[in-house]
């Protein structure tokens, strides 16, 4: 009798504990987000972007589905992007949602992309626009905001943590520590300290060396931009810090140019080279940041030796490091979608400090919240005094002045012209 | 502990079922979602060969359009004008990419234009490798999904390599020829059939896994990808999972990305090389809950309620059986009271009878000791055979053997009866006593008389049983219509002024041997039986019966019984012009006494007294009116009825007839009666055929006296035969009647008694005492065997039963064998010579 007394109580009390678990979720999905549709809305939305496939998007549609069970969410990738979204957006297969760019402001052949979107600063949509670091909220001309951004990007390098605990160094945080940091490593036989891409301009070693150097110069001088988004000849002298910065870094015997240019893209061998473990820093972008995590298996030397690593601003200034601080991927509401109120309320559940760090977190990519403290990945930016955060959209430099100081810095770089020269040829660069 | 261990059995055994019907379900369910997976299966491979086939025949259009293409060698406008003629469906396309540039021409202008037929692959990471190509009509060369760089829609396209005449330098050159195909179309045929795989999904994949089409609920861009991502495994397991995917058709479970388990079904796509056709859906929508779940609650609840049933089944057993039990001791208490009781009892009036005896024995010259010794004997002896009948009467009402008998009888006969037999007590104690009649209509009744007379004298003997010398009792019967039809109910009411009962031993004074703690009751005798056996036969008669009583004051027993009425009636009582004069105190007696006169179409008149009467009679006899006869009750005030008699006859008239009426023992005043000059004695109560038959036989027979009713001159020289196989008895019966004169044959048994009979000469025997049980041939048969005789008078010989046989049954037993009477041992010699008169003077003739 007792037993069975004992077995009743104890199935109570589970049933009891399942019963306070279960509101206990129930709150703290109230606490989260709240529908404010008819959750059983039957209905499909799409989102169209560039990657061949988004799984941190995928993800969130799933959390989205638990609210929204009917709602069928997809993910479709538009070949050539950039070119073919206006078509998209112009015909049959529009999407509902779609990811823009803020560099397509004011350019003719990207103005359907624009024209389409909706005005995500209506407060009435009740997106948390606080949420995202205020650098990278960039509205139009007129004041709208057709997109918000959902990944950051940022220059910086991949740190082998384990080999500065193993060798009892720290990592740098100012240039001249960048120096002693790299003769310490070279002293204790490692060839390479740091290396990075250098086989093209994009993001190559030297770009991501100076480019921080010549938003800096420029940030604060109005008319210096201008001039260079001028193609002005004469704003080429702007550049001049920036070069120098380069050419002395490369003359510090920091890195190795020719091991460097082993390195065969400035993505998934950037990675590959970074996972063989024997180089303490690597320049990269934030993009071959997230694509860390799914080469790490792909890499038998990581497999075989795995190691901690982490992303920071690299200390090309005397002062600190310089965090450029980038939209990556910014969502539109396509303003003529058949669906745009659930469209909406994915962009108002998507829209948040959580979702937005969930979704950073699985794609391995910067978080365009505020909070960069969630991923050990990305905290070091975190640290960035505020002075020292930069955007180079906000700078208002366009893509075409920075191309010409990306092409100097490389022709400088690469030792096929000196600082002069290439000062001299702003305005005068192709691709 | 048994209960226990029952309880536990059938939670066993309930429980064993219960897993049977859950295993069972179960495992039909379990038959039930391999079929539907089978089923699932099947319908993935249905759908691969509705793709191949489509697939094929698309193919089969881009194989021709380049066919004529070759063999035309047409330039890239020729081939876009040619298959824009002959391409009919509105929402394809076609475009003739030329493989040096990736730009070309399509045979549908670019969106938002009319006549801009450019169309480049350069940004679409598709063609820059053409290897995977075939040749014409060798395989499906299909895409994988991308965007149309004319319309921005989703398509897949069906190439083939074709050579183009370049119109400049006449050259030629290599161009893929896409038939574009936009998904859409395609996902509207590319549905599952059947409405439960409404969730089903179908993707295709080529042999590294990457999807050629994608169905929505397949994530990533690789299928390998998407399983990995959602279901835990390691790189050998998946491996194998993979090449099994790629190589085979089957099925497995895997875990999507909504965190639910669903079914991928697989094949290869025959047309194809290295592709395979996947199909997935949600397992719930395969298991679609044939568990019988409602077969399992109806089990459960039915098991339950089963259980339950027994339970309280069994408990409600156990307590019968405790009931029964503590009954079972209780009975087996009362048996052993019982005879403890009935030892006693017997022994006492044993004890008196044998240590009489002995007394007797040694005065046997003491005359007057001797008779007072026997006297004493006779009635402890009367008391033991009451005491026997009782004790026999309960046992057989207690074992439900107690059967009725009724028959005809004169309600009238039964309360002269009812006076008779206890007018001795009455007189013994001195109490007052009366009985009074009313509304007494219907004379003949159909009930067991037998039952009735014992339920009437129980009740009466009591009362006088248990009244004081001095005190009074009163009887009163009535009739009334009864409820029943052809019933009427006669209420029969004893009151005394007795000791009375206590509350508390009313509770239970229908239990047998109950009888009252009281220093009084202890002196009377009794079998304190006399109350249970009245209330069964109440019972068993279907009546009721009531009591008030209160200690010291006395008790009021009231008998209510529907009687069937007998069909025979005596409807023709009717009086001729007869002047009678009644003469009562009792004014109720008296006004009852002219109604019933009255009603015979008589004239009567009343008085109250002896003197009024005397006064009247006077006075009619000096008018010359002499009343017809004179209805005088004995007990009045100032002067009595036997005084009144003897004034008429002395001063007035000396033939006028006198009927003396009285509630008491006529043997008491017999005597002065007879003196005083009364004519005829009645007694109380007065019944209607009472009256009418004396004073019918008042006025036939002038001045008749009352004969003696100890003149047995009348039984003197009868001849009777008497079967009986006891010697004593025999010699008992055969000296008693003697003393009246009657000589007796004996026939030892049976046999003997036919036998003699069957030789006796015609006259020999007045009537039989048939014993019943005797040896070689009991009285039953030899009474039948009588009945058969050829002489007839030896066959309608009157034969009356003389047996210990005393039950109602065994009364109704000897009737039904042919005999006339019933006579039961221990013989009462009063009811013996009653019962010879009857048979003389016809009552017995057959």
């Amino acid at each position: 009798m007792k037993k069975i007394m004992c077995m009743f109580l104890a199935v109570l009390m589970i049933l009891s504990l399942a019963a306070c678990g279960s509101e206990k979720q129930e709150s703290t999905a109230e606490e989260g987000f709240s529908p404010s549709l008819d959750t059983s809305t039957d209905c499909h939305i799409t989102v169209a972007g560039g990657y061949d496939n988004f799984e941190a998007l995928e993800a969130e549609f799933d959390s989205f589905n638990e609210f929204y069970p009917n709602v069928e969410l997809t993910f479709t990738k538009v070949d050539d992007y950039n070119n073919m979204i206006g078509m998209v957006l112009d015909g049959n297969d529009a999407p509902d949602i779609y990811v823009n760019y803020s560099w397509m402001y004011g350019r003719d052949q990207y103005k359907s992309s624009i024209d389409h979107a909706e005005d995500l600063a209506d407060t009435a949509l009740g997106l948390d626009l606080d949420c995202i670091r205020s650098n990278i909220i960039l509205n139009t001309e007129d004041g709208s905001l057709p997109m918000v951004p959902v990944f950051a990007n940022t220059y910086g390098m991949l740190v082998n943590n384990d080999l500065f605990e193993k060798e009892g160094l720290s990592v740098p945080k100012t240039y001249k520590e960048l120096v002693d940091v790299c003769a310490a490593f070279r002293e204790k036989g490692y060839e390479n300290p740091m290396m990075g891409f250098s086989k093209e301009e994009t993001t190559s070693l030297y770009t991501l060396t100076a480019y921080p150097i010549f938003c800096e110069t420029v940030a604060d001088d109005a008319e210096a931009v201008k001039k260079l988004n001028a193609l002005d000849a004469s704003a080429g002298e702007y550049m001049r810090p920036a070069l120098e910065r380069m050419l002395q870094f490369l003359n510090d015997g920091c890195v190795d140019i020719d091991n460097c240019a082993k390195i065969e893209d400035n993505y998934e061998a950037v990675i590959l080279r970074f996972f063989e473990g024997d180089v303490p820093m690597m320049f990269c972008s934030g993009d071959t940041v997230s694509g860390t995590k799914k080469r790490e298996s792909r890499s038998e030397a990581f497999i075989a030796s795995p190691f901690t690593y982490t992303f920071a601003p690299v200390p090309v200034s005397d002062d600190g490091a310089i965090f450029l601080d980038m939209p990556n991927l910014q969502f539109s509401v396509n303003k003529d979608s058949a669906n745009l109120d659930m469209a909406n309320e994915f962009m108002r559940f998507l829209i948040t400090s959580q979702e937005l760090n969930n979704m950073a977190q699985s794609k391995g990519i910067m978080s365009p919240t505020k909070d960069l403290s969630f991923n050990s990945m990305y905290a070091a930016f975190g640290d960035v005094p505020e002075s020292r955060i930069l955007s180079p959209e906000v700078i208002g430099l366009t893509d075409d002045a920075v191309l010409q100081m990306r092409q100097a810095n490389y022709g400088v770089g690469t030792g096929e012209m000196t600082i002069d020269e290439a000062i001299g040829r702003y305005g005068t660069f192709t691709k | 502990m048994k209960k226990t261990f029952i309880i536990v059995i059938n939670v066993v055994i309930m429980a064993s079922i219960l897993i049977f019907v859950v295993l069972y379900s179960r495992a039909e369910s379990r038959d039930s979602y391999r079929s539907q997976i089978e089923h699932f299966e099947d319908t993935t491979v249905t759908m691969e060969r509705v793709t191949g086939n489509y697939l094929e025949s698309e193919q089969r259009i881009c194989d021709i359009w380049a066919h004529y293409i070759n063999n035309k060698t047409m330039t890239m406008e020729e081939a876009a004008a040619y298959i824009r003629s002959s391409h009919v469906l509105e929402n394809t396309s076609a475009h003739l990419i030329s493989l040096d540039t990736l730009t070309g021409l399509s045979t549908r202008p670019k969106q938002g234009t009319d006549d801009d037929y450019a169309v480049s692959y350069e940004r679409v990471e598709l063609l820059k490798k053409v290897d995977w190509i075939d040749e014409i009509g060798k395989s499906i060369n299909i895409t994988r999904a991308y965007t149309n760089p004319m319309n921005g829609e989703q398509s897949l396209a069906f190439c083939n390599i074709v050579k183009l005449r370049d119109q400049e330098s006449d050259a030629s050159r290599e161009a893929v020829l896409l038939r574009v195909i936009p998904i859409s179309v395609l996902e509207q045929k590319w549905v599952f059939p059947q409405t439960e795989l409404v969730n089903a999904e179908l993707s295709m994949i080529d042999s590294n896994g990457d999807y050629i089409l994608k169905g929505d609920n397949f994530k990533n861009a690789s299928f390998f990808e998407f399983y990995k991502s959602y279901n835990p495994t390691d790189p050998e397991s998946s491996g194998k999972l993979f090449d099994r995917i790629t190589s085979s058709t089957g099925s497995v479970s895997m875990i999507n990305s909504h965190k639910q388990e669903c079914i991928l079904a697989f094949t290869p796509v025959s047309a194809t090389v290295g592709w395979t056709m996947l199909g997935l859906v949600p397992a719930k929508d395969l298991n679609t809950g044939t568990e019988n779940w409602l077969l399992v609650g109806v089990v459960s609840a039915g098991l339950l309620i089963l259980f339950l049933a027994d339970l309280l089944y069994i408990l409600y057993f156990n307590k019968r059986l405790q009931i029964a039990a503590k009954e079972a001791e209780s009975a087996n208490k009362a048996k052993t009271d019982f005879l403890s009781t009935m030892s006693h009892d017997i022994r006492t009036p044993m004890n008196a009878i044998i240590g009489l005896t002995t007394i007797a024995e040694k005065n046997l010259g003491d005359v007057e000791a001797t008779g007072e010794s026997l006297r004493k004997i006779s009635l402890a002896s009367n008391h033991l055979l009451t005491l026997i009948n009782d004790i026999l009467d309960i046992s057989k009402v207690e074992s439900g053997k107690l059967k009725l008998s009724p028959l005809t009888f004169s309600i009238v006969e039964t309360v002269e009866n009812l006076v008779t037999v206890s007018q001795p007590m009455i007189k013994e104690k001195n109490i007052e006593f009366s009985f009074n009649t009313n509304q007494m209509e219907k004379e003949y009744l159909y009930t067991d008389q037998l039952r009735l007379n014992q339920i009437y004298i129980n009740i009466l003997s009591n009362a006088i049983k248990y009244t004081e010398p001095g005190g009074r009792v009163s009887v009163d019967m009535h009739q009334e219509k009864s409820d029943k039809p052809g019933c009427v109910k006669l209420t029969y009411t004893v009151a005394d002024t007795g000791i009375g009962m206590s509350p508390e031993y009313m509770e239970n004074m229908y239990q047998p041997f109950s009888r009252q703690i009281d220093s009084r009751v202890n002196s009377i005798q009794g079998t304190g039986l006399g109350l249970a056996i009245t209330k069964q036969m109440v019972d068993l008669l279907g009546g009721t019966i009531e009591c008030q009583s209160e200690l010291g004051k006395g008790t009021t027993f009231t008998v209510v019984l529907d009687i069937p009425e007998a069909d025979r009636q005596r409807e023709d009582m009717q009086l001729d012009s007869v002047d009678v004069l009644i003469v009562d105190d009792d004014e109720y007696m008296l006004q009852t006494t002219v109604d019933i006169i009255e009603s015979l179409g008589a004239s009567a008149e009343q008085a109250q007294n002896g003197l009024e009467a005397l006064g009247m009679i006077e006075h009619r006899h000096l008018s010359g009116r002499d009343y017809d006869a004179v209805i005088i009750d004995w007990r009045m005030p100032e002067i009595d009825g036997l005084e009144t008699i003897r004034r008429i006859r002395a001063e007035i008239d000396a033939d006028i007839p006198i009927l003396l009426i009285s509630a008491y023992d006529w043997s008491d005043i017999e005597e002065k009666a007879k003196e005083a000059g009364a004519n005829a004695f009645v007694s109380k109560p007065l019944f209607r055929s009472t009256l009418y038959d004396k004073i019918n036989d008042l006025i036939g027979k002038e001045s008749r006296s009352i004969e003696p009713e100890d003149d047995y001159s009348d039984l003197e020289g009868l001849h009777i035969l008497i079967a009986e196989d006891n010697d004593v008895n025999w010699e008992i019966i055969s000296a008693i009647l003697a003393m009246y004169g009657i000589t007796t044959d004996r026939a030892e048994n049976g046999r003997i008694c036919v036998d003699m009979m069957r030789e006796a000469a015609k006259g020999s025997y007045e009537l039989i005492f048939m014993d019943v049980q005797m040896p070689e041939m009991n009285g039953l048969d030899a009474t039948r065997a009588i009945r058969k005789l050829e002489d007839s008078w030896a066959s309608s010989i009157p034969i009356v039963a003389m047996t210990a046989d005393a039950f109602s049954e065994n009364v109704m037993e000897c009737l039904d064998a042919g005999m006339n009477g019933h006579i039961a041992k221990p013989v009462d010699i009063k009811l013996v010579i009653k019962e010879i008169r009857r048979i003389k003077d016809g009552g017995g003739q057959l």
